[in-house]
Parts: structure tokens; C-alpha cells; sequence
């Protein structure tokens, strides 16, 4: 038996991530002085008043999972005779995936018949939720996990995000968005636009001064990068900013039609406490990245 | 007999006399103003600026009299008004230096070396200002005894004041006269009243009811200035009312008060002393503030007292000498860059911090902060680069004298003064500050760019009928003013803002940013966030609750 797992960061649900089969690794963020696993600590994800208290003034923090955590999640499935393939969010971006890593030896060495199959998504939130849904259904349609690996190495680079962020506070403190200007520039509807690398990282690409403008920006990313889009899915995303989301979606059916399926999400909170609230972003099938 | 030489003594009384009478007008001087709009400040930035030259004379001849309250006054310079006057008594100061006294021709030669010193302080010099005003009077003024001089001074003075709005249409259209030419009429006035109460042996004569106030701006004393060992170094500063006594001098209509003022100068220093009836009016600068009180008590009782260790005021006028003293040497290495601002309003304060902004100094435009203010926010900024934006156009000379005062004892840093008219320009200015930029002409370039792209407009309310720039203003009306000219008037204060907007060119423009001030309510904010967004629903709108007083809507496109 093969077993899939995703986590949180992600941005799948648990309904979404059942329709495939994924167990789900929470990844926590703290806050308060209190750590939230997504999922685990909750069962529904009241996003507004999550984002509504980074408004507020808090500021959330994120943690790597401990490799007592990553015992807990794939020890009993190699006990069980189970192999695993784990489709994750960007291993650039945490040292989450080294203490992975480490256990996964340790694992492969006590249970040497099992195998373990990791595809890096290469991107966080939406884009890994594109991919993670893209792949799903290939699971579902029988794909076996060699060939997904296979898939992986050169689909992956095929999928691309772009957003921007409404208040750099957050991305400034998380350190995790290169490129960045070191500005204020947010106070004055001055915003990055970010996109996801090769590498699995966040790059700053530039800035756009005002908010439709910064949209437009990003629909002519799609226009510029798009491939296929109409026949793979196409995500917006929001960090509770619905009605900006609606908004992004409009000026793209203007622009690639209406039969252009769009699916929207929101940010989960873990990835959400960088990126901070109001912020918008597309995710779809590109040329490259 | 007639004045034809001036001493130390006689040029500080002077100088005083001018500053009093100048206090007594500054009420008037304020609302000589070319918009109808409560933010008329020129009286009392003149008058705060020769206050603080008071206050930092020095008893002496006369050119250690003149450079002390030169030093206090560029120190104390607040405004554009008060910026020139500073310059013009620095010019005198020069003229003045070396000499224990002087006669009227070389007193006159420190008058155009006043004038010239004031031309030279403005880069695009306007005539029809106190520019016109001091450098006419002082070519036309003549005499054989300082009296005459005066007299001749103060006439010329008057017909160029009244010829001001000949020269500037907005004075014009306004009918108002300049406020800056206004004030040095008046300060001008009083050295003249000085002179002639010295000849007559009367004291000065003060305008009914008012009292020289010497310590204009003691708002920030340090009371650590003065610690258990400091040694008493400048006196006390003492000013009291006392009503004569019946009692203690019989009729006291027919009390010589010249008794009080004879013991004074024999006691003290910088003796002002002068009679309102019954009440005696005195400042004395002491080293003994006790005998002269118990001596004062002879003659009546106090009505009000009011004495200050000089020490303190003279730290608070030379905070600068302070720079180069002691405390340097346990600093730490200066931070490559650093940002000073002007701003008022709760909101708008927090708003530059938010931008990054170091220090704030609050101020605005009824509120112009003095050089002395800004050169103490450079020293706690403590960087290799300073980046200020005065924000105002009355605090752009102040900001760019501070800067260069400041200069003198700290060649290693590099002040760079911009000059943002409004907060809106150093707000954007502010915010847009990438300081992971290392080459400094570029950041000064880039920043330039920035604020020449940014148009900012205000509302206020106006307090008096007026017809300016061609428009018909109604006392209660609210005006829209951008780029120094009224743009619209309306009796709807929302409806002119978003007036007000269209016509600076929101549509144009990717974001419109709305400061709305403390007299404004969340809701009619709120109602005009949807209705600029509704206009114009290609700029983003942002809202910020600045809290700013005078203008309650100032609109910011960048």
C-alpha cells in the first residue's frame, strides 16, 4: 500500500485532501505565546478572524515540526507495511525537511523493505496546493509513485504563482522573501510582486504602485507565462481579501474568457503569518517558471 | 540730550523693546494672512525668534551684546519670517563685531550688512516681503543721531510695508499687507521707543498692558542642566508686577519709579523697569534674586513673580555649543542613515514613524519648530546621513539653518534638507526610503524624483469672507487649497474634498492618500473613502486617521 501525505502549508482542507487519500501533516505557528497545529488544534479554519487579529497588531510565528512529530506521522504507516509519498511544500523554505529528512533514514534503516517518496512542490500555499491537486488526480487515475516522482521532476517547474502582499511587516520579519525593497513603500499602495523560483523560493520581481494596477500586473504574468491554463486548474488566492479575490478573478475572465475555472482559496495560517493580510495571488500552469 | 552713540546695554534694551512691541501685535501681525484660514502664525515665529535672542543676550559691549542675541536668535529662528529676521540681526551682529560702541553711520553700515546677510539667507529672494521691507528702509534711513535714524528707519519702513502689495498679487487679492514686513515694522518701532525713552530718562514704554515675556520658548527646559555641583553661572532671571504702595511711598502718582530703576542698574543687569499706573513692571538678570526682592518690597507688594535660572535658558539657546562637549566621546558609531520629519496630529506623528521616520518634530503649519528643535533631533539621530523633511513651506529655511549650524560642529555628517511643501510629499518621500541603497546621491536623487511627483491639496475652513485666486469665499465656507492657491470653496465638507481631489487629479493618479483630521468622524471618512473610490476606481484609496488640526482632509496623491 502506498500512503500520500501533504501538509497544512499546502493550503489543502481535509475534505479537499481526502478526495486523494492524503493524510495531512500539520505544520504549527505560534501565537500568543501558544502553538496551533492547523487541523489538529481545529477542525473548521475561521481564516477571517485569524487574519483579523494580524490587523489587530499580532504577529504570529512559525516553527519546523521536531522528529518526534515526523516519528508520530510515518512510523506507523512503515510498521503497518505501508510505503509513503509525501507531496510538500517548498523544503527551501523550512529546516523542517532536514529533521525529515534524518528521521526518514532512521526509518529506512529499521524497515529496509520501505520506500519513501518525496515530491517537492517546490512552491507554498497555492501553488502547492495546484500541484498537490494536479497530482492528486494523476494518483487517483492510477499513477504510481515512481511515476509520479518522474511526473514531478519536470512538472513542477511548469507550475507558477505570483501575489503580492498588502504590508511588508510580515515578509520583512520572516526574512523570507528576497529581493525586497527596504521600504515602506506599503503605506503608500506601493507593493511587491512575488513569485515563487526554481529554487522554491520567494523573489521580489518588482513593484506595482496601487492595487489595481499591482492586479493587472499579475494578469499580465498569466498572459506572459500561461500555458494551458484553461485545461488545468487555476487558483486565486487571498489572505482574507474575498472580495479582492473576486475582483483578480474578474479582470481574468476579461481577459481569458469565461470558461477560464477558477478556484479559490485562502491562505492557510501558517503561511499567512508571513505573508499577512489583504494580499492576493495566482497560480497556474505556466511555461516555467 | 540726544543718543549718538549706542552701547551694549543700550542695544539689548533695544532689541527688548522691539521684541515687546512686537508681542503687543502679534495677535495682529498672525492674521495678516493671504488665506482665509485660521494657520497664521508669522507674529508669533517673529516674536519666539527675537525671545530667544533676549534671552541669550549677554551684558557687555556692544558686540558680545549683539552676537549673543544673533547667536539666540538663529538658534530660536522658527518660520520663514523668523529664519530672515535671525539672518538680519546676525548681519547686524557682523557689522557690530570688535566694536564697544557705535555711532549711527556705523550702526547704519551694520544695517546693510544686516540686509545683505538676510538677501543672502534666501535662494530665490521675493520682493514685496520683509526682504523689501528691511533693505528699503535701511537704504532710505538717515540721521545724525540714533533718534533721527530710527525715525527715518521706522517712516521708510512703513510706506515700503504699505507699498507690499504693489509687489505681490496674493497680498493684493487679499488686501492684506506682509506679515514678515508687518513684524519688523513693529520690532523696528520699539528700538525707536527705546531710544527716545532712554533720551527723555523715562524707562521704556511698554504698550498698555503688556509685558515683555524674555523667555519666549521655555518649554524644554532641562532641570538636569543644573546639578549639585553646577556653579551658578548667568544669575536668575527675574521679572515681577509690583503694586506701589501707599503705605511704603505716599502718593504714589507722584512716586519717581526712576528710584527703582537707578537701584536696579546699580544691582543688576539687563534692567528693564517701567510703570503702569500703580504697577511697576521689572526684569533684572541677578546673581542675588533675594535682595532684590526684599529691596522691591520697600517700595510695594508683588502682584506676580517670576524668576528662572538662566543656566537653564542658556542651555536651551546654545544646545548646540553642547554638541561638541563631553557627551560625544561615549556615543556609539553613528547609524548610516537617519530620517527627521515635521508633523502634527496624533495620527500623522504615528504615521512617519510608521514610515520609518527617526525623530518627529511636531509642527506644522501654526506651529513652525525652532532650528534649535531640528538640530537637537539631528543629535539624537545620530547618523552619517540625514534625511529632513520640513514638510512646509515656512519650515524649509528653518530646517536648511539648522542644517547648517549644525554642520559647523559635525563635519562628518551630511544633512540633506528637502523641501516638501506639505506632509503629504515627505510622507510618500518617507515611505519610498530604501536605505539598502548605499550610494547616497542616488537615495537624494531618487527621493527628489519621488516628491516631484507627488500633489497634495487641503481643506480647511475659512474664518472671514475673502475673494482669492478668483474664487468667492464665504466666512464658514470650506476651502480646497493645493500648491499655495485655492482650488475650490463649499459649504459641504466632504463634497469639497472630493471636489478637491478630481481637480489635483486623483484619476490620474495610482493612489490617493487622505489624512482626515481631528475634527472629522469615522463615518464621514468612511462615506468618503466609498465616494473616491466610486469616482475614481482606478486609484486606490487609503484612509489614515491623522488627527492633524487646521486642515481636516489633507488629500496626497503619489
Amino acid at each position: 500500500m502506498l500512503t500520500r501525505f501533504t501538509d497544512t502549508d499546502t493550503d489543502i482542507w481535509p475534505n479537499v485532501a481526502a478526495e486523494y487519500g492524503y493524510k495531512l501533516i500539520s505544520m504549527p505557528y505560534s501565537v500568543d505565546g501558544k502553538t496551533i497545529y492547523p487541523f489538529v488544534d481545529y477542525d473548521v479554519y475561521d481564516y477571517h478572524s485569524f487574519y483579523d487579529s494580524l490587523r489587530a497588531g499580532a504577529l504570529p510565528t512559525t516553527s519546523a515540526l521536531g522528529e518526534e512529530e515526523y516519528y508520530r506521522y510515518f512510523e506507523p504507516e512503515f510498521a503497518a507495511g505501508n510505503d509513503i509519498l509525501y507531496a510538500h511544500f517548498s523544503s527551501a523554505m523550512t529546516v523542517s525537511f532536514d529533521v525529515m529528512d534524518k528521521v526518514v533514514a532512521d526509518l529506512l534503516h529499521k524497515y529496509p523493505e520501505r520506500k519513501f517518496y518525496s515530491i517537492d512542490t517546490k512552491g507554498i500555499t497555492i501553488l502547492s496546493y495546484l500541484i498537490v491537486r494536479e497530482l492528486g488526480d494523476r494518483l487517483n487515475s492510477g499513477m504510481t509513485a515512481e511515476e509520479a516522482v518522474e511526473w514531478a521532476k519536470t512538472e513542477v517547474d511548469h507550475y507558477a504563482q505570483y501575489f503580492f502582499a498588502d504590508d511588508l511587516k510580515f515578509f520583512r520579519r520572516s526574512g523570507r522573501v528576497s529581493g525586497l525593497a527596504a521600504t515602506m513603500g506599503g503605506l503608500i499602495g506601493l507593493r511587491p510582486v512575488i513569485h515563487m523560483s526554481r529554487e522554491g523560493k520567494m523573489e521580489s520581481i518588482g513593484t506595482v504602485k496601487g492595487r489595481i494596477q499591482v492586479m493587472e500586473k499579475l494578469v499580465s504574468y498569466v498572459e506572459d507565462m500561461g500555458d494551458d491554463i484553461k485545461n488545468h486548474r487555476f487558483i486565486v488566492g487571498h489572505t482574507d481579501a474575498p472580495e479582492l479575490a473576486q475582483q483578480m478573478a474578474d479582470m481574468l475572465h476579461a481577459r481569458f474568457g469565461d470558461d477560464l475555472q477558477i478556484e479559490f482559496v485562502c491562505t492557510n495560517p501558517t503561511a499567512g503569518a508571513h505573508c499577512g493580510p489583504n494580499g492576493v495571488g495566482v497560480a497556474f500552469h505556466s511555461k516555467r517558471r | 540730550m540726544e543718543k549718538t552713540i549706542i552701547t551694549g546695554s543700550d542695544y539689548v534694551a533695544m532689541v527688548r523693546q522691539g521684541a515687546a512691541r512686537l508681542n503687543a501685535k502679534r495677535k495682529v501681525i498672525n492674521d495678516l494672512n493671504v488665506f482665509p484660514i485660521p494657520d497664521g502664525d508669522t507674529g508669533d515665529n517673529m516674536y519666539m525668534t527675537i525671545g530667544s535672542g533676549c534671552s541669550n543676550a549677554k551684558a557687555g559691549d556692544l558686540s558680545l551684546s549683539s552676537a549673543g542675541i544673533s547667536k539666540g536668535m538663529l538658534l530660536g529662528a522658527r518660520g520663514n519670517s523668523g529664519v530672515i529676521l535671525s539672518r538680519i540681526f546676525a548681519g547686524i551682529a557682523k557689522g557690530l563685531e570688535g566694536m564697544e560702541t557705535a555711532d549711527v553711520s556705523q550702526f547704519a553700515a551694520a544695517m546693510h550688512s544686516g540686509v545683505t546677510e538676510a538677501y543672502s539667507a534666501v535662494s530665490n529672494p521675493v520682493e514685496g516681503t520683509i526682504l523689501t521691507v528691511i533693505r528699503e528702509s535701511v537704504e532710505k534711513a538717515a540721521g545724525n543721531d540714533f533718534e533721527e535714524y530710527f525715525k527715518t528707519l521706522v517712516t521708510e519702513m512703513r510706506a515700503s510695508l504699505d507699498r507690499t502689495p504693489e509687489l505681490l498679487d496674493v497680498l493684493r487679492e487679499a488686501r492684506v499687507v506682509d506679515s514678515g514686513g508687518a513684524g519688523m515694522l513693529c520690532i523696528a518701532e520699539g528700538m525707536l521707543d527705546a531710544i527716545v525713552s532712554a533720551r527723555k530718562g523715562i524707562g521704556i514704554d511698554v504698550a498698555e498692558g503688556q509685558q515683555i515675556e524674555t523667555a519666549a520658548a521655555p518649554s524644554r527646559y532641562d532641570l538636569d542642566d543644573f546639578g549639585p555641583e553646577s556653579v551658578l553661572e548667568f544669575g536668575y532671571c527675574t521679572e515681577f508686577l509690583l503694586r506701589l504702595q501707599t503705605a511704603k511711598v505716599g502718593d504714589t502718582d507722584a512716586f519717581d519709579e526712576s528710584v527703582i530703576r537707578d537701584w536696579l542698574n546699580a544691582n543688576g543687569e539687563s534692567v528693564v523697569c517701567f510703570r503702569d499706573g500703580s504697577i511697576v513692571k521689572v526684569h533684572v538678570h541677578t546673581m542675588d534674586p533675594g535682595s532684590i526682592l526684599t529691596k522691591a518690597r520697600e517700595w510695594g507688594e508683588f502682584l506676580t513673580l517670576k524668576i528662572e535660572n538662566m543656566t537653564l535658558q542658556h542651555s536651551e539657546v546654545t544646545i548646540q555649543d553642547n554638541f561638541s562637549s563631553g557627551g560625544d566621546e561615549f556615543r556609539t558609531a553613528p547609524k548610516p542613515y537617519g530620517v527627521v520629519a515635521v508633523a502634527s496630529g496624533r495620527g500623522l506623528v504615528q504615521s512617519f514613524k510608521d514610515a520609518g521616520v527617526d525623530e518627529v518634530i511636531e509642527g506644522g503649519q501654526t506651529m513652525n519648530p525652532s532650528a534649535a528643535a531640528f538640530i537637537d533631533a539631528f543629535d539624537r539621530v545620530h547618523a552619517q546621513t540625514i534625511f529632513v523633511f520640513p514638510n512646509n513651506s515656512n519650515i524649509i529655511m528653518t530646517a536648511r539653518q539648522a542644517a547648517g549650524m549644525y554642520a559647523e560642529s559635525h563635519r562628518d555628517c551630511r544633512i540633506e534638507v528637502f523641501e516638501t511643501r506639505n506632509v503629504g510629499a515627505g510622507y510618500v518621500a518617507a515611505a519610498s526610503l530604501d536605505f539598502s541603497c548605499r550610494d547616497v546621491d542616488e537615495l537624494v536623487a531618487a527621493t527628489r524624483e519621488q516628491i516631484g511627483g507627488v500633489v497634495a491639496g487641503q481643506v480647511s475652513r475659512a474664518i472671514r469672507d475673502s475673494q482669492v485666486d478668483g474664487i468667492d469665499v464665504k466666512e464658514g465656507d470650506w476651502i480646497g487649497i493645493s500648491g499655495g492657491r485655492i482650488v475650490a470653496a463649499a459649504s459641504d465638507r466632504s463634497a469639497l474634498a472630493l471636489e478637491l481631489a478630481g481637480k489635483i487629479g486623483a484619476g490620474n493618479h495610482d493612489v490617493v492618500l487622505v489624512f482626515y483630521g481631528a475634527g472629522v468622524q469615522p463615518a464621514e471618512s468612511a462615506a468618503l473613502a466609498r465616494d473616491l473610490q466610486s469616482k475614481f476606481p482606478r486609484t486606490e484609496v487609503i484612509m489614515t486617521d491623522g488627527g492633524q488640526p487646521v486642515y481636516e482632509y489633507i488629500i496626497v496623491l503619489c
